[in-house]
């Protein structure tokens, strides 16, 4: 196929399509903007603006999760915005390959600070990708998402502004043939609750170096051979700089700079006595060299801050090609870091297995009659973070995700989205819901996005011990202000809205069930208090011995006052008589009463 | 044993470190708040650690505390006495003890997990068999009746720092101003006769010993 001029932004679309990718979003930022434009002009990939980065990342992780490659691009600082999903998709994984692109504006030409979001690969554990040109912009996504699958792990593309906006002859190569990832349901790995996210967070540190191994032959880490005893570390543009500037000079070029490449790096020390490291911002790689014990002329010779150019460069480091080449004490080959215990080590007196005692959702808890209803449904239900995250533990097994506050919402529309159907339902406490769920439905109203988003409404923050929030107006000092009406804000956006009370759990049964087969954006919000916040008026149930076969429905919510007896299901002493257990049997087992049954 | 023998032996090497061990909504983190307290009252350095996160929801707690004449770290991976509200957690808190520790445990409050009320694993007993094979001392007290005789079924925990301070460093001026501190003035006195129940029953229990 014949050269193309592009500039990187339209490199990284048309090699996002070319590697299979379907599904491209993100939020307009200099200089990473033409990405998700260019995208929108080529078919076979969706492309949609989203309300903020954080959104367009939960978004971006739906849609892979749902089984399609996605690229979800933004400016450095748009990364800022989208750590929290950006911290937790590192640990939790993809299904279908995910690339983030941060374009980084060092000299700050329309940014309002500079920042090397490099150090934010490596703060995540996650793989880390520099194209030097267009053409490589284009190749490296077809190898960004192989990462990403085979590693189970978002992957970093960082580009600069002279990448991005710069322009090059691109030669198109032949479409891979890409099958979509059908979705599994993993609790384990999607739903970051603490248990959880300790064995994902010590996977990705065992990840972290098998990448390394990776990166050690990786074709994108090239050394090209000199004829001077001058080596140049390189990446990004930096490399273009340094070639221009000393095209005698040996120079290993890292296209995959995160994890580092010790034995790449200790191969250039083998052929010369002076080495450089060139690259824009921080000392990225060369505090990495440095701690390997191995001089480099570096930050000491090249500016910090702003743009590099061949011109500086090789005034930079001329100087010190005239020195005396530095003495080399011994190098340490730095060792992988110790990693703690995966789980602690069974009692030396062979102490019995005992039982764990994880959270449970309280008995009485309103979430429980909602978890009970979705988990019949087919939607794949897109968690938060709340008690309401309980809902994921057995037996209820009614949260498929929980990523970071507020993804629920964003996750639900890109997997919708991309599957072009309502196959998922996000669940939002409402403390989450204005903490960052109203962006994501701004969002997903936005890019008419077919779903459900139920919002747990128990006029509290739970989790945490009964805090106010906008919805219900409490300060931190028990005063009030203004509640804001989570209804009228939806019917504000132009969102359907309607409202359901656990107290009716056939009719919110009903309202579930009828609300998937429906078309558009519905929000449902349960409006049932904290049972710690407003305890509801004591009742009690009675097992109606005969009646109770131990069909196991009452078990099945999951409530830790209902136990199964020797021939009927029994009531503990937790019970609060919040009356699910009836509303979900259908023999007639188990009756409330407003009065405490005489023995 | 001698609840008393304790008293020198965890002390004289500097810092003294009690594990109180329950499950979520029993009051675990009020009970090491109580220890802190009297602590305090008693002139000594504390400091003390809990991971509360989960604590309403039902999960395993554990709250640290530790007192002496200095203290640096607020956590230890051992425990000189553990406190334990719960049956099933007292078991589990037998590993934080090395042998010559002491367990003072709630042994007839049982509150079983999700697995044992799903009939997937039984509730877990023999306290006594698994402290004596650690070398570990165990008193164990039915706090729930003792907390009923001192009036107030919410006492339970101080039944249990009473079983525990003879191996305590604390002074009943100490105690009383430990819980007025912690508990709601109303309670005070119900607590303080739940302190003294517990001790006088750890007493005639080991009297029987």
């Amino acid at each position: 196929m014949e050269p193309q001029l592009m500039s990187g932004n339209e490199a990284i679309a048309h090699g996002a399509l070319r590697a299979g990718a379907g599904f491209a979003c993100g939020y307009p930022g200099t200089p990473s903007t033409e990405i998700v434009e260019t995208a929108a002009r080529l078919d076979g990939i969706h492309a949609q603006w989203c309300v903020n980065e954080k959104v367009a990342l939960e978004v971006g992780v739906g849609a892979a999760l749902a089984g399609v490659r996605t690229v979800v691009t933004m400016k450095h600082v748009g990364l800022n915005v989208a750590a929290d999903p950006f911290m937790a998709v590192a640990l939790a994984g993809v299904n279908a390959g995910l690339v983030v692109v941060s374009a980084d504006d060092p000299g700050m030409h329309s940014s309002q600070n500079e920042q090397d979001n490099r150090v934010l690969a490596r703060f995540a554990k996650i793989p880390l990708l520099e194209p030097t040109d267009s053409q490589e912009a284009y190749d490296f996504l077809a190898e960004a998402f192989a990462l990403s699958e085979e590693f189970d792990t978002p992957v970093l593309l960082r580009t600069t502004t002279r990448i991005a906006h710069g322009r090059g002859l691109v030669t198109p190569r032949e479409k891979l043939a890409i099958e979509p990832k059908p979705y599994a349901r993993d609790i384990a790995k999607y739903v970051m609750v603490p248990a959880n996210a300790k064995r994902r967070n010590h996977r990705a540190l065992q990840r972290l170096e098998e990448l390394r191994a990776r990166a050690e032959v990786s074709p994108l880490n090239v050394l090209e051979p000199g004829t001077s005893d001058f080596g140049i570390i390189a990446s990004g543009v930096g490399y273009q700089y340094a070639r221009e500037a000393f095209p005698d000079a040996w120079i290993l070029k890292l296209g995959f700079a995160n994890p580092l490449p010790y034995g790449k790096i200790l191969e250039l020390y083998g052929q010369v006595s002076r080495v450089a490291v060139v690259e824009e911002l921080e000392p990225f790689i060369e505090d990495q060299v440095r701690a390997m014990g191995l001089p480099a002329i570096g930050k000491q010779a090249i500016p910090i801050e702003g743009e590099l150019d061949q011109t500086i460069v090789r005034r930079a480091l001329e100087p010190y090609l005239e020195a005396e080449p530095p003495v080399r004490g011994p190098v340490t080959l730095p060792q992988p870091p110790r990693l703690a215990e995966a789980s602690p080590a069974p009692a030396a007196d062979g102490a019995p297995d005992l039982p764990v005692r994880p959270p449970v959702l309280c008995p009485g808890c309103p979430h429980r009659a909602v978890f009970s209803t979705l988990r019949k449904r087919r939607l794949v239900p897109m968690g938060d973070i709340g008690c309401y995250t309980l809902g994921a533990l057995a037996p209820l097994l009614a949260i498929d995700t929980s990523l970071c506050m507020g993804a629920s919402i964003g996750m639900m529309a890109g997997f919708n989205k991309a599957l072009g159907r309502k196959a998922a339902v996000g669940v939002i406490g409402d403390s989450t819901f204005f903490h960052s769920g109203i962006t994501a439905l701004l969002d997903a109203r936005y890019n008419e996005t077919e779903g459900i988003v139920v919002v747990l409404d128990n006029r509290t923050t739970a989790m945490t011990g009964q805090q106010g929030h906008p919805g219900t107006g409490v300060h931190p000092d028990s005063t009030e202000g203004p509640a804001i009406d989570i209804v009228a804000l939806c019917q504000g956006i132009g969102v359907r809205c309607v409202t359901a009370d656990v107290a009716e759990y056939k009719a919110l049964d009903k309202l579930i069930r009828e609300e998937a087969k429906l078309p558009g954006l519905v929000v449902i919000v349960v409006q049932s208090p904290c049972i710690l916040y407003q305890p509801p008026a004591k009742r009690t149930v009675e097992v109606v011995g005969p009646n109770c076969n131990m069909c196991g429905l009452c078990l099945a919510i999951g409530c830790p006052a209902i136990a199964p007896g020797d021939d009927v299901i029994s009531i503990l002493d937790n019970c609060i008589g919040c009356g699910l257990c009836a509303d979900v049997c259908n023999r007639d087992a188990l009756i409330m009463h407003d009065a405490v049954v005489a023995a | 044993m001698s609840a008393t023998a304790g008293r020198q032996g965890p002390m004289s090497r500097g810092t003294f470190t009690v594990s109180v061990v329950g499950v979520g909504g029993q009051g675990v983190l009020r009970a090491a708040a109580v220890l802190a307290f009297a602590a305090v009252s008693a002139g000594l350095q504390v400091k003390s650690s809990e991971i509360k996160g989960m604590s309403q929801r039902g999960g395993s707690v554990l709250s640290t505390v530790r007192f002496g004449p200095q203290v640096f770290s607020p956590v230890s991976a051992t425990a000189d006495l553990v406190i334990a509200t719960e049956l099933l957690e007292g078991l589990r808190g037998l590993s934080l003890l090395e042998p010559g520790g002491t367990i003072v445990c709630a042994g007839s409050t049982r509150i079983p997990p999700g697995a044992v009320l799903r009939r997937e694993q039984p509730y877990p007993g023999g306290l006594a068999e698994a402290a004596a094979a650690r070398g570990v001392n165990l008193l164990e007290i039915d706090a729930e009746a003792l907390a009923r005789e001192a009036g107030n079924l919410r006492t339970v925990n101080s039944v249990l720092l009473g079983a525990a301070s003879g191996l305590l460093p604390f002074s009943d001026d100490d105690w009383r101003r430990g819980l007025a501190a912690a508990v709601p003035a109303k309670t005070l006195e119900a607590n303080l006769r739940a302190l003294r129940l517990g001790r006088e029953a750890t007493t005639s229990q080991e009297a029987l010993l």
